[in-house]
């Protein structure tokens, strides 16, 4: 007896130390990770997760060579984009240049510091902004020259920019643009500095054309208040209203515009702005599209994130990059959280100063303007599953999904979008039950309601007949009980 | 307790329930009600209060499980009935109320009545409705609570024996008064705590030197 159970201990040791020694190899250690992974649920409480993307090395400018020359570090660079041909453009401010690098990072193919300017040879100064449009011409914002200079993909000067010309504009406005984004029809759409009117577009021809996506300054009642009670003297004297500046953009291949700003809430720091500058952003369950929802406190780590810039990245699906904490949030078309990650700090994997936020072909990467280094981040598992599940809804092919959910759930068991998406293919398929189940997990309210709906139909015909014969027999029990008190009492009074 | 609970106190309650206007004035002048009836009344309504707030269903409850805890709100409960009592009572001793103390309490604690039934009776058909059927849900609990509040009115006004404009006012002052107690319980508590503190900082003083 004694040695069958020695023997058996000794086997439970052996397979759980194979089952220690495999864990490394399976998912993301998420203790291994510089920082944490986590998401809010219904409730906004934090509930951990695995990680959903990982660190995946950085690239510096020490490390480059172009032509045999190395290439030295960026200084202060302030924006990257990927050109429709998979190439990397890098804005690398402090040196008044703009680097080029292939598609795996790995090579220079390109550094830009002059262009022929009809005849005069040309430089930037500070450029700030890049981007590369459909038909492959360079845009970048050459911030304190004040234009923006157009280059074709030879590097010859397609056209300049500059000097916006409006009765909207102050007189002796000083056009300094910091980052832009071009649509299909190459009309550009310009952050400027100082700019609080919202977006400047401009048409294909260079012609100002007006304001885009205005932030309307929203006054609460105290303040309204205050500023009716206040004489001129006061309100001269007091800060301004003034709507926050955009600070970064992307554009989707339809020609929406995505627009991060910072709100000083925290319940809206990104924009998705229709052909006629309309924001119409869906903001999810909690409202919200802000970033961290726990923000309390008076700590220095306190306060609504600040996004700096925003990437869409196909299928509804959109990155922000939060430069309060360092984090990258991704929402859904429906503004849903799909997953957290990132943090400031010195290790691998984490930011000094982020400032560009870039997907590149399923990698994210991110610009640190104080390293001068680009942070690249790999998906695992748990972040890919979800992608592809989110993609598959947005393309309305959500039952088909189930199986990528069921496996999100494998790796992170309360994940409500998860549940929900699991309880919405019950639903199709006619298993209302278990759909409810599903969809009670997932907080999903309306579609539990459906569900419950359809299984109390599902119940009441089925037993239709038990039903109507106990409310035939609850009726006949009435009236006999009425009748017999009827008699009683009348047999009290008489 | 055969005489608190007796079978027609029961009657009476049910009477008061269905003719409020008449229950309460004979409860005053004949001894109809009973103070424990009364309390134990208010225990079931904390009782009905914390259980619809766990059990109505996933539809039309929006409250985080977590945040229920049901002998916390049974003690809050019973602490804002004695409040209410005592600062009613309080008010009323000085403007001519006629009702005594357990008078008071025995209104506003029949007055929990419909409110207990609305929060049962939703609970359960809660359980049968689906989305935009929630009217319902809320109709029930919006009529009871009304009622229960109605009944306080008339109650408070017939132990007393005042006009409703009078009832009115003096409920005012009543809530009123109620911030006073807090503010000098918490006076009280306080100072009681600053003298506890003398007192240990004597004890720990003659530890250290003993």
């Amino acid at each position: 007896m004694k040695k069958g159970w020695k023997i058996r201990r000794a086997v439970s040791l052996c397979l759980l130390s194979l089952v220690l020694a495999a864990a490394p190899l399976g998912v993301a250690q998420a203790d291994k990770l510089p920082y944490d992974c986590y998401n809010y649920d219904y409730r906004e409480y934090i509930h951990y997760t695995p990680a959903a993307y990982e660190p995946a090395g950085t690239i510096s400018g020490k490390a480059l060579t172009y032509d045999g020359e190395p290439l030295g570090a960026f200084v202060t660079p302030q924006d990257l984009c990927q050109a429709p041909d998979g190439r990397i453009y890098i804005a690398d401010t402090g040196n008044h240049r703009v680097v080029v690098l292939d598609n795996a990072m790995k090579r220079v193919e390109k550094v830009i510091t002059t262009f022929d300017n009809n005849g005069t040879e040309d430089a930037f100064r500070q450029p700030t902004g890049v981007f590369v449009s459909e038909s492959g011409q360079l845009y970048i914002a050459d911030s304190q020259n004040h234009r923006v200079v157009v280059l074709n993909e030879d590097g010859s000067l397609a056209r300049i920019i500059e000097n916006p010309v409006s009765e909207s504009l102050e007189e002796g406005y000083v056009f300094v643009p910091l980052k832009l984004a071009v649509d299909y029809a190459d009309r550009v759409y310009v952050i400027a500095q100082n700019m609080f009117e919202g977006i400047m577009v401009f048409e294909t021809n260079g012609q100002f054309a007006g304001f885009f996506g205005t932030i309307d300054v929203e006054l609460s009642l105290w303040e309204k208040f205050w500023a009716r009670i206040a004489t001129k003297e006061e309100r001269a004297k007091q800060q301004l209203f003034i709507p926050t500046e955009f600070t970064g953009i992307d554009i989707d291949p339809e020609g929406f515009v995505y627009a991060s700003n910072i709100d000083a809430s925290g319940v809206q720091g990104v924009r998705r702005l229709n052909p006629r500058g309309e924001d119409i952003i869906k903001k999810g369950e909690n409202g919200r599209v802000g970033g961290d929802l726990w923000i309390d406190g008076t700590t220095e780590f306190a306060g609504p994130s600040q996004f700096i810039d925003v990437v869409y990245r196909g299928q509804g699906i959109y990155s922000c990059l939060d430069r309060k904490r360092g984090r990258i949030f991704t929402y859904d078309h429906e503004g849903n959280l799909l997953y957290i990650f990132g943090g400031l700090g010195t290790q691998l994997g984490t930011f000094s100063l982020p400032v560009a936020v870039e997907d590149i072909g399923g990698r994210l990467v991110v610009l640190d303007a104080t390293r001068g280094e680009i942070a690249s981040f790999q998906v695992t598992e748990y972040g890919r599953l979800i992608n592809e599940a989110v993609s598959l809804r947005y393309e309305g092919d959500e039952t088909l999904a189930v199986d990528l959910w069921e496996r999100v759930l494998e790796l992170d068991e309360n994940n409500e979008l998860a549940n929900t998406g699991i309880g919405k293919a019950y639903l199709t398929a006619g298993d209302y039950k278990l759909a409810m189940k599903y969809l009670k997990m997932g907080m999903n309210r309306d579609y539990y309601s459906v569900a419950w709906r359809r299984y109390r139909n599902e119940l009441l015909t089925a037993n239709a007949g038990w039903f109507l014969t106990a409310a035939a027999v609850l009726i006949a029990v009435a009236v006999i009980v009425k009748q017999r008190k009827k008699k009683k009492g009348g047999a009290a009074n008489g | 307790m055969g005489k608190y609970f007796s079978k027609g106190k029961w009657q009476y309650l049910r009477y008061t329930l269905t003719h409020p206007m008449d229950g309460y004035y004979w409860i005053r002048h004949q001894e109809l009600g009973s103070v424990p009836v009364a309390i134990l009344l208010v225990v079931v309504f904390a009782f009905c209060f914390s259980s619809n707030r766990l059990l109505a269903s996933f539809v039309v409850n929006d409250i985080d499980p977590r945040s229920v805890d049901s002998l916390y709100e049974l003690i809050g409960i019973l602490a804002a009935y004695l409040l209410l009592c005592v600062s009613n009572w309080s008010v009323t001793c000085l403007m001519d109320g006629e009702g005594r103390l357990k008078d008071i309490a025995i209104a506003i604690g029949y007055a929990t009545v419909p409110i207990s039934l609305s929060l049962v009776l939703g609970t359960v058909v809660s359980q049968f409705i689906a989305a935009d059927e929630e009217a319902l849900y809320f109709m029930i609990l919006a009529v009871g609570i009304a009622y229960g509040v109605l009944m306080m009115l008339i109650g408070i006004m017939q132990v007393h024996n005042y006009t409703l404009g009078k009832t009115l006012i003096t409920l005012f002052i009543t809530l009123v008064a109620l911030l006073i107690i807090l503010f000098l319980l918490l006076l009280l508590g306080n100072l009681l705590g600053m003298v506890y503190n003398f007192f240990h900082s004597i004890y720990t003083e003659l530890i250290f030197r003993v």
